[in-house]
């Protein structure tokens, strides 16, 4: 009960913390979300390089308690599934990144506003150009067809 | 929970709506996104048609229910002037119909009152007057921000800023004046004020933000057809229409009981290639998808009417609200 609690605890502890992972820990949540549900068994052989089973049992089990993991006992092992899809664990990445940017003193704010507008404003415009430029060879290929 | 004859009438009514509605609306809710398939192969005229009638199935299966079966049940098999105990499920239920019923008047109310503000607005701001191509007077306004929209419900009218009349070109104003009066025959906003006088499965969850989306994309889509009607340079005129207007920045805030040149600026690029490689407009001949699914909502219809006209029905469903009532 009490390491319920404690693990409880620590997975809301902090959540930017527990998005940023190392390489091992992002290959085993690629492994996961690719393969689904397995346990330490199914993961090590996945593995792009030789590591001991201790190792990667105690990786898998940082990310449960972080919370990027669930975990259910089956016969003796346990079962890992990642807690949320790829998608989901990107969106909640970057909602931190700017969070923290917002968060931050006035200029960092101002300076993530202006690139992402720049961004938006960019990719609107080119868009926009390369309509254009369809409308165009349309025009000249009706044009051609002798149509106004 | 004792209620007199008519109160309990009321609470039955509003709690068989809300179960059947919200029973019909999830069904919807699963069947939505292959409907939308569906709806993809088919004409925009006639996917806007289908997802319009599949938004509204919930609502009109729970109002026939209701006033074809409930209300004529309890009227004829109930015994009159009586006090009977209520259950407080059944009272919870009638509750939360009455909430959305009235949450969807509301909503309903809420934005006519907003789109006969916005166009007294625009009258009182801008200037009544004809341009070339329309027949009815339009409201010119003065403003820089993009604006060409159909506005209101009973009697819409077009909202045209002078900076659009100005930065287009002739054959691409008529083109972009072509696509609002398609709005204002197929009456899209009254279908708009329709569905948002539709009641959601619980007060504030829109269930269907997927089918009204794709509804709304097939109704400009469909409004594209119409205003080019199968001619390649008006088409092209029309696509030049909406990309000048999307350069001149974001237009101003409308109701929602509106419809805008560019309503939705994602679909602006689906929008301008379809134009750009149009097929010819033509007539589609119903293949057997269609006709099976006209065969079953006959069948469906038909079968609903003769439950309706039975003897037993209404015995029937009398038994079922003595059910829910307690």
């Amino acid at each position: 009960m009490i390491r319920f609690f404690k693990n409880r605890i620590a997975r809301g502890a902090s959540q930017s913390q527990a998005l940023a992972l190392g390489t091992l820990e992002l290959e085993l949540m690629e492994i996961l979300w690719d393969g689904g549900e397995g346990s330490v068994r199914d993961v090590v052989p996945r593995l792009s390089r030789p590591l001991a089973y201790t190792t990667v049992m105690t990786t898998l089990d940082r990310l449960f308690k972080k919370g990027l993991l669930d975990r259910r006992k089956s016969d003796r092992a346990f079962l890992y599934s990642p807690s949320f899809s790829r998608q989901e664990w990107e969106r909640r990445r970057a909602g931190n990144l700017v969070a923290g940017f917002l968060a931050g003193p006035n200029p960092s704010r101002e300076l993530l506003l202006s690139c992402l507008l720049d961004a938006v404003g960019e990719h609107d415009v080119t868009l926009l150009d390369d309509l254009e430029r369809k409308i165009r060879t349309r025009r000249r290929e009706l044009l051609r067809q002798g149509q106004p | 929970m004792i209620l007199p004859y008519l109160v309990r009438l009321l609470c039955l009514c509003f709690a068989s709506f809300f179960v059947l509605n919200a029973l019909a609306a999830l069904l919807v809710r699963v069947a939505s996104k292959r409907a939308i398939r569906f709806a993809e192969s088919r004409t925009p005229a006639a996917a806007a048609r289908l997802l319009l009638a599949l938004r509204l199935l919930p609502f009109a299966l729970a109002i026939l229910f209701v006033a074809g079966l409930c209300v004529p049940s309890y009227l004829w098999l109930e015994p009159g002037a009586t006090s009977e105990e209520v259950g407080l499920l059944c009272v919870s239920l009638g509750v939360l119909g009455a909430v959305v019923w009235l949450t969807a008047i509301g909503r309903a109310a809420h934005s006519l009152f907003a789109s006969f503000r916005h166009n007294r607005l625009c009258r009182l701001a801008g200037q009544e007057t004809h341009v070339p191509g329309e027949s009815s007077s339009v409201v010119l306004v003065e403003n820089e921000a993009p604006l060409l929209a159909l506005s209101g419900v009973f009697s819409p009218r077009l909202l045209i800023s002078r900076s659009v009349l100005r930065s287009l070109s002739s054959d691409e104003f008529d083109a972009a004046l072509r696509h609002e009066r398609a709005h204002r025959t197929s009456r899209d906003n009254a279908k708009r004020l329709l569905i948002l006088l539709t009641p959601d499965i619980l007060p504030f969850v829109r269930l269907h933000p997927l089918l009204e989306s794709n509804w709304a994309k097939f109704t400009e889509w469909a409004a594209d057809d119409h205003a080019t009607a199968g001619d390649a340079g008006r088409a092209v005129s029309l696509a030049a229409a909406l990309v000048h207007v999307a350069r001149m920045g974001s237009g101003p805030r409308l109701p929602s009981l509106s419809t805008s040149l560019l309503a939705c600026d994602r679909d602006l690029s689906a929008r301008v290639n379809r134009l750009l490689h149009a097929v010819p407009y033509r007539r589609v001949i119903p293949r057997p998808a269609v006709r099976l699914l006209r065969a079953t909502g006959f069948l469906l219809a038909a079968g609903l009417g003769a439950v309706l006209l039975a003897p037993y029905a209404l015995s029937s469903v009398h038994e079922l609200l003595e059910i829910l009532l307690h």
